[in-house]
């Protein structure tokens, strides 16, 4: 390991190189059956080593801070963001340290950022637990801890459940890997109670990339059969989203309890509700509240665009060009046509050409 | 990768013995690294732990922690360290004095395998095993990482500090600490 320079323990100091940051060479001499889609190195993820803050290298420094920062927040709200001028960068790219508000997001983004081409660049990001406070710390290892006790558990239950019930299978049974999360985001725009169907999330302006994958611990249609991995050959689970929460015993077994409701009446979790007992929030009900919460502000001739309720830190991103639908400019191009349409009916119709009639040769 | 029907945990059950027949068939010692690091990996899915526990994963783990191979080392703590979160494999290790063998390797040279074997110590702390883990010997070796040049080693021996034992017990380790720095600041008498 590289030897610190400083003892600086503020986030935003001098940073130092450490060996985790940096690229593994990748192994090419894996057999065919436990060989990836992907080219990996021969590396142990450990919770130690993920983090909500990651490093981003490579990025082309041609001023594309705010498209990177736009892209990072497609994976989950970013908190906080800086260019790390002092990072050994190569020439003509820069380095940019992303705090996430959760771990999960973090996992996406490293997922789908990491050697991923971008603006001419070719991207490298890493995970820098190093950012850490020490409560960040012992945070993020009680999520973990909480998440795999809930998991196991769950996982018990409903081995018990199927021990205990002949179950028929399910036509309705949905997949829930990463390639049909377009899918299911659409089962999630199914309108709720209030009418509301809510839509992708527009805020960033950005076009929306599929959702990572996830595994959907609170099933939001009743059906509780979701077991279905995403690791490769290579138990890289990591790359994988979890959606980790802080569980309370107590909420799990109110999760089971909606599970078994009326499947026609859609259960929605919002961050208002039960504010005793954190609750597990998917992530779609996020997006929609966030665009409920971007509405509410609009309407409140709010000019700035919080991605959550905190201040935002940093300069801010480029505001999404405001709409105004009642602007006669916007009907120009109908007008246009309509007008176009009109002198053409107006012209007196022409003689049809007569046609040369070739004599069809025979063969 | 897996099917999606009923039969998938038994493909998954199957796929996870072939890493380990692999493991333990092969001369190969970058093959043994490779299996051992998806073994590790695989290790870190819940959905996995019960496989790798009928498969005596966690035991393949903690022999590993007495290897030469600094790899194997740091794989198979990396293992422990993910399979410790299930209270099951946690047990598991306990019963195989896995208290005694993951100590050791807070000497490692390695950052990464240090960090694991804190990280599965705090695992590993239950009622019946606080007392071993909080011995005092740990205390200081945690009290010494507290002080490190690294933010990552700093935080995490702070946590465990502040999570696995009282004040009182890190009062005392802090106490006989000093007495021994004391006493090595002595220059010997050069005659």
């Amino acid at each position: 390991m590289a030897a610190p320079r400083n003892n600086n323990s503020s986030c935003w100091g001098v940073p130092d190189v450490y060996k985790h940051h940096e690229q593994k060479k990748i192994c090419i001499s894996r057999p065919k059956y436990r060989d990836g889609r992907r080219d990996r190195a021969v590396k142990v993820y450990t919770i130690n080593l993920e983090s909500n803050y990651l490093m981003i290298q490579g990025v082309p420094a041609i001023g594309v801070m705010p498209e990177l920062i736009q892209l990072c927040a497609l994976y989950g709200a970013v908190e906080e963001y800086k260019p790390l001028d002092e990072y050994p960068a190569e020439e003509f790219t820069e380095v940019y340290l992303v705090k996430f508000q959760k771990l999960t997001s973090a996992r996406a983004a490293k997922r789908r950022m990491d050697e991923k081409s971008f603006y001419g660049g070719l991207l490298h990001v890493c995970y820098v637990p190093e950012y850490e406070t020490v409560e960040d710390t012992r945070l993020k290892l009680q999520d973990r801890r909480r998440y795999i006790i809930w998991a196991v558990r769950n996982k018990a239950r409903k081995k018990e459940q199927k021990e205990a019930v002949n179950e028929k299978p399910t036509s309705s049974e949905k997949a829930t890997t990463s390639e049909t999360v377009i899918a299911r985001h659409e089962k999630t725009v199914v309108p709720d109670n209030t009418g509301n169907t809510s839509n992708i999330c527009h805020y960033s302006g950005f076009p929306l990339l599929p959702f990572p994958p996830q595994e959907y611990h609170y099933y939001r249609h009743g059906n509780p059969h979701w077991t279905i991995p995403t690791e490769d050959k290579m138990g890289t689970l990591h790359n994988a989203i979890i959606d980790t929460k802080r569980l309370e015993p107590q909420s799990s077994s109110s999760c089971q309890a909606s599970l078994d409701k009326d499947r026609g009446t859609e259960q929605r979790l919002t961050l208002n509700q039960a504010p005793a007992a954190v609750r597990f929030v998917p992530r779609t009900t996020h997006l929609e509240n966030r665009k409920r919460r971007m509405e509410e502000a609009a309407d409140h001739s709010l000019t700035d665009v919080t991605i959550n309720n905190e201040p935002l830190i940093g300069p801010k991103l480029p505001e999404p060009p405001k709409l105004d639908m009642e602007d006669v400019s916007l009907n120009t191009t109908a007008n246009l046509i309509r007008n176009t349409l009109k002198k053409v009916e107006s012209v007196p119709d022409l003689k049809p050409v007569e046609k040369k009639v070739k004599p069809r040769r025979r063969i | 990768m897996w099917k999606k029907d009923s039969s998938e945990g038994s493909d998954r059950f199957e796929y996870l013995q072939t890493l380990v027949t692999e493991f333990q068939d092969t001369d190969s010692e970058e093959a043994k690294e490779q299996v051992l690091a998806n073994l590790a990996n695989f290790a870190y899915d819940p959905n996995n732990m019960e496989n790798l526990r009928e498969l005596q994963v966690p035991d393949l783990f903690l022999d590993m922690l007495t290897e030469e191979n600094a790899n194997f080392v740091e794989f198979g703590m990396g293992g422990l360290c993910n399979l410790s979160m299930d209270p099951e494999c946690r047990d598991v290790i306990l019963q195989c004095n896995g208290i005694s063998l993951v100590t050791n390797c807070l000497s490692n040279q390695r950052e990464e395998t240090v960090l694991s074997a804190i990280t599965t110590l705090m695992n590993l702390t239950t009622p019946s095993s606080r007392a071993e883990i909080t011995d005092p010997a740990i205390l200081q070796c945690m009290l010494r990482f507290s002080l490190s040049e690294s933010p990552r080693l700093r935080s995490l021996a702070a946590v465990f500090l502040q999570d696995c034992c009282s004040q009182e017990q890190v009062a005392r380790a802090e106490q006989q600490m000093q007495g021994q720095q004391t006493a090595v600041g002595i220059p010997l008498p050069k005659d």
